[in-house]
């Protein structure tokens, strides 16, 4: 009976302790929510309340009507269509690596170490030519940027996955007379799909939070949503109705993205080097 | 619109036959409109300084541009301290992105070097009345031109203004409590040691629920401590060396002043910028704050429905609220907004026109009377203009305060890359509020300035600086 | 995680062509965005442009020798390296008590660990937008609540003053990645031979010598990868500092990132910054070559 009552109590602490760590955690979250609920009176209450005394969505509604979320719009078609470019390309590309054996070491320390240089060394040269060149502020341009910088990414992702399909399914398939092309196209790709889903959208993710790209490159036409956010510290008053607004908006889709591939998470996250 | 159609006509006549006669009936608001009606259709992109400025574009004058003429306006909103460095990369990029540039005076010179203005002389010889030039204040009037060409036209004239309470100031016991403690009468400080206090006999007698001040303290700061340094008798260059003296004793006497005076202010006025020392104002929780011109239109409670707004408290304090020169006499121009064409812009003609509207006498005498959008009295019209004298009992108190401001304001410091010895001085400001020594804070700033006239040269810069000190509103001796 | 399993095809008389074919598109897109603007910023800083100078003459190692005497740069180094050394700490420890707390299976864990990853994934520059709310001095609830703990309101002025700025840069980041950390090093304690475990309680060892003679060599290289992702992200810093202090005040939480954007796209010190950054590349090249293949990561 002891044992019985010991192991109820632990678990009454557990969920006890589990619940405050997942509130503090989540209250800054909350708090940014519930200040885009807020009347821009309310938010610029103080002491501040802690919840809006009449939800309404007027801060929503303005970002609307002042045309600022096709900074969302932007974001979207950027991260989307750099995505996907580079997923065909990274799959291409990891599928030589790992079956032929493409480059060796070399190559594959060579595309990784592209992702993890700092930002602000990619982007100050990346400027200079495409000030040259006239791509600054356009989707093509950014697009690009983007393609580059989610390769490696899902190079070394795909790498991981396609390790993962058993040799013999490609070599018995070879035995049958199908083209390298087939094998990729017929057996890779098919066994892979999960990680493929995974993969493109954690590396939709990282281009839509992005940040410094946009910052340096983005001026009226392409602007992305982080980059609307920073405009509206303006120097007369912090507008928290805009920026609470607009962070919102950039935030769920993140969530609902992340609840669906929440099995692939530690492994997206350490760009595949932790299986999970 | 009856008066519209008349000049119309007047215009087609002129067209045909009559030149000299009409040019006197020429007025530039509708002469711009006029001429952009041939750009109908096209959208123009504007940038603008994030907030409270950029929604008079977005609000109204760019739905009624639209209306007018059938141009649209796209506003960019960028923060101020980022308006330069953007439109300059903006620029350097090529890309065209914005038509209408926002610009402060002390740029021009920068800006006209890396060619990223556009003279506007052409223009305005097409389509401008010479006769509503003779009309800007001579101190906004002298921003607008660089070696003689013209490359901005002014929409803002700024001074800082001081605001008082004048109900606290004239209060029977207050003036008898301060006379018998300090020995001289309550008012309005002339200098920067009464304002201190002024400040803390407020403070000491009604906090927490009324401070003696309450100042702008982040965000801005060079202009407020260029203002401060040159009143206390400080010169930012020795004129022989071009070593900066911004560590000389006045400037080290200004800024431990500065960071004393926070103490008669409400907790936390450290973090305060233009928004909340109004906010602080309206509420009525300060006595006194120095700041820009369109605070007296808010406090006043002029167009308070205005939604845009909704983020200012009502003002709990009209009618009471009295102006006055800062301490020292001398208050800052500071910035002023003027208003520029892109060289990369695609529709130079438009961008102009719309740029030639909003100078126009006609048009920014309805924006400089209204809070929204912080524009301010820059035509000699707007200080004499009967409509805004009568705007709120005082209004004509607060004009004539405005107008002497700019007679004997400072100019802000226009050298070579000026912008970088703003952002310098701005980060030694602040890390002095936020607790780092007077006196190292501005020796450090000394230390990168001498490094910035080096890199730039001293010969160019010593060049630059000598021009700009010649003028009688650098140093107001 | 290192197999030395054989899982390539043995080469057919197509494959050479097949191969490069499939690694083009994807090698030369990386190529061109890397290796031209790698040339071009090379021949920048070798020239002399800046706001006032537009000299595209060869000026030789000048902007090199400037990055010695530049304080301001070595300055935000350490700002950078301080950062780097108070929050990836504080984000192990935390994240594997969080691991240790979640490891094991019971009802709803999966439903916090879901809750808990949220603040890794937001964009870091919506992340510090939210801690500058959270500290704004009379809007914000940080001071609310140490008012309610005081009895009065105290004002921290925490993105202004010296003394706390740092404080809240840290706190701001160790919340973002905290469950970074977390999420990582419990997928490593999942992992663990339970046998092992087992046998180590059976023998009575104490906890700390099953966790520092067991588990800990166990997560060890997953742990390394942690460190090192976040170690490289933190050098690399810029949303968080730039939404909550953009480098002040002053310059006293410029970070690396920060100072190269100022001075390189605010103050138009062109070839000077591509100086700064020529260097940046080349040292952080070395770095990730040597750790990548010393870690064995590329297998």
């Amino acid at each position: 009976m002891r044992r019985l009552g010991g192991s109820w109590g632990r678990s009454v602490i557990w969920y006890a302790t589990s619940i405050a760590i997942v509130a503090v955690f989540l209250f800054p979250v909350y708090w940014i929510f519930s200040v885009s609920l807020k009347t821009p009176r309310e938010i610029f209450r103080f002491p501040p309340a802690w919840y809006p005394s009449r939800p309404q969505f007027n801060n929503f509604w303005i970002l609307i009507r002042d045309g600022d979320v096709w900074s969302i719009w932007n974001s979207f078609v950027l991260a989307f269509s750099s995505t996907m470019i580079a997923m065909v390309f990274g799959i291409a590309c990891a599928y030589s690596i790992v079956r032929f054996k493409t480059g060796g070491e070399n190559l594959a320390i060579w595309i990784i170490s592209q992702r993890l240089l700092p930002p602000i060394a990619v982007v100050f040269p990346i400027f200079l030519i495409y000030a040259k060149v006239g791509l600054t502020d356009t989707y093509p341009g950014l697009i690009l940027l983007y393609t580059a910088f989610a390769l490696p990414y899902v190079i070394w992702l795909m790498r991981g996955y396609i390790q993962e399909v058993p040799i013999a399914l490609e070599e018995s398939a070879l035995v049958d007379g199908a083209t390298l092309w087939q094998l990729l196209w017929h057996i890779v790709i098919p066994l892979t799909r999960n990680g493929i889903f995974a993969t493109a959208v954690f590396a939709f993710i990282f281009s839509w939070n992005e940040f410094m790209f946009a910052l340096v490159l983005t001026r009226t036409e392409v602007i992305t949503y982080p980059v609307q956010v920073s405009q509206y510290f303006g120097a007369q008053s912090t507008f928290w109705a805009k920026i609470s607004a607009m962070s919102v908006l950039g935030t769920l889709p993140i969530f609902f993205a992340v609840a669906a591939f929440q099995k692939y998470l530690v492994r997206g996250i350490t760009f595949g080097a932790v299986k999970g | 619109m009856r008066t519209r159609s008349l000049l119309k006509s007047i215009g087609v006549v002129a067209l045909m036959q009559l030149g000299g006669i009409a040019a006197a009936e020429e007025n530039a608001a509708t002469k711009a409109i006029e001429a952009a009606k041939s750009y109908s259709g096209t959208t123009l992109k504007s940038a603008e300084e994030a907030g409270l400025m950029a929604m008079l574009g977005m609000n109204i004058t760019g739905p009624e541009w639209k209306q007018l003429t059938g141009i649209g306006l796209n506003v960019t909103e960028i923060p101020f301290e980022e308006l330069f460095p953007k439109q300059m990369l903006e620029h350097k990029a090529g890309s065209g992105a914005y038509d209408v540039l926002t610009i402060g005076p002390s740029w021009v010179a920068d800006m006209v070097r890396n060619g990223a203005l556009e003279p506007l002389d052409p223009y305005i010889e097409k389509y401008g009345v010479k006769a509503e030039f003779d009309d800007i204040a001579p101190a906004f009037k002298d921003w607008m031109t660089f070696q003689g060409k013209t490359y901005a036209l002014v929409v803002d004239g700024d001074v800082h203004l001081l605001y008082y309470r004048k109900d606290i100031f004239d209060d029977p016991a207050n003036k008898e409590e301060f006379k018998a403690k300090y020995g001289y009468d309550l008012a309005p400080p002339a200098t920067w040691k009464a304002f201190g206090e002024v400040c803390q006999f407020i403070t000491d007698k009604y906090a927490p629920k009324l401070y003696g001040a309450g100042l702008i303290n982040t965000g801005y700061m060079h202009f407020f401590f260029s203002e401060r340094f040159r009143t206390y008798g400080g010169k930012f260059f020795d004129p022989e060396t071009m070593k900066a003296t911004v560590n000389s004793q006045p400037g080290i006497d200004a800024l431990t002043d500065m960071v004393n005076q926070l103490k008669c202010q409400p907790p936390g006025a450290q973090t305060w910028g233009f928004g909340e020392s109004l906010s602080a104002l309206n509420s009525g929780e300060i006595a006194m704050t120095i700041t820009w011109p369109p605070v007296a239109r808010w406090a006043q409670g002029i167009n308070a429905d205005e939604q845009a707004l909704s983020w200012v408290p009502e003002s709990q304090v009209v009618d009471k609220v009295g102006y006055a020169l800062p301490p020292g006499g001398h208050p800052e121009l500071a910035s002023g907004i003027l208003l520029a064409v892109s060289p990369d812009s695609k529709n130079k003609d438009a961008a102009y026109l719309y740029i030639q509207w909003l100078h126009s006498k006609q048009e920014s005498l309805k924006n400089v009377m209204r809070p929204l959008g912080l524009r301010d009295a820059f035509r000699i019209s707007h200080y004499e203009s009967p409509d805004f004298q009568n705007l709120w009992p005082t209004a004509a108190d607060y004009l004539k305060t405005l107008r002497q401001g700019g007679e004997q304001g400072y100019s802000d410091l226009a050298i070579l890359e000026t912008y970088k010895y703003w952002d310098s001085m701005g980060r030694a400001v602040v890390a002095a509020i936020g607790g780092k020594d007077p006196k190292a804070a501005l020796d450090d700033l000394a230390k990168e300035w001498d490094a910035l006239t080096e890199q730039i040269g001293v010969d160019r810069q010593k060049a630059a600086y000598l021009e700009w000190a010649a003028k009688p509103s650098a140093y107001r001796q | 995680m290192v197999s030395s399993k054989i899982s390539h095809i043995k080469p057919t008389r197509d494959t050479p062509s097949f191969k490069h074919i499939l690694i083009a598109p994807a090698v030369l897109i990386m190529l061109v965005m890397s290796v031209i603007p790698l040339v071009f910023v090379i021949v920048v800083s070798f020239q002399r442009l800046s706001m006032s100078d537009q000299i595209t003459s060869f000026e030789g190692l000048v902007n090199y020798w400037r990055i010695f005497s530049d304080a301001r740069l070595w300055e935000a180094i350490l700002h950078t390296l301080t950062i780097t050394f108070a929050a990836l700490p504080v984000e192990l420890l935390l994240g594997l008590l969080l691991a240790f707390h979640f490891v094991g299976d019971r009802p709803l864990k999966r439903l916090f660990v879901a809750l808990l990853i949220i603040p890794s994934v937001i964009s870091p520059m919506v992340a510090g937008s939210m801690w500058r709310l959270m500290f704004d001095d009379r809007y914000g609830p940080i001071n609310q609540i140490i008012g309610w703990v005081a009895g009065e309101h105290i004002s921290i002025l925490w993105t202004i003053n010296s003394a706390w700025v740092y404080p809240a840069i840290i706190v701001a980041d160790v919340w973002q990645w905290t469950p970074f950390m977390f999420i990582i090093l419990l997928a490593a304690l999942a992992n663990l031979d339970r046998e092992q475990l087992d046998a180590a309680a059976i023998d009575g060892a104490s906890s700390w010598r099953t966790f520092v003679e067991i588990i800990l060599p166990a997560i060890r290289p997953v742990m390394m990868i942690a460190i090192l992702i976040r170690g490289l992200d933190l050098i690399r810093m810029f949303d968080i500092v730039w939404q909550l202090t953009r480098g002040g005040p002053g310059s006293l939480t410029e970070t690396i990132s920060i100072y190269a954007y100022i001075r390189g796209f605010q103050e138009f010190d062109t070839s000077y910054i591509a100086a700064v950054v020529v260097l940046l590349m080349i040292l952080f090249s070395a770095i990730l070559v040597f750790t990548l293949k010393k870690m064995e990561i590329a297998r």
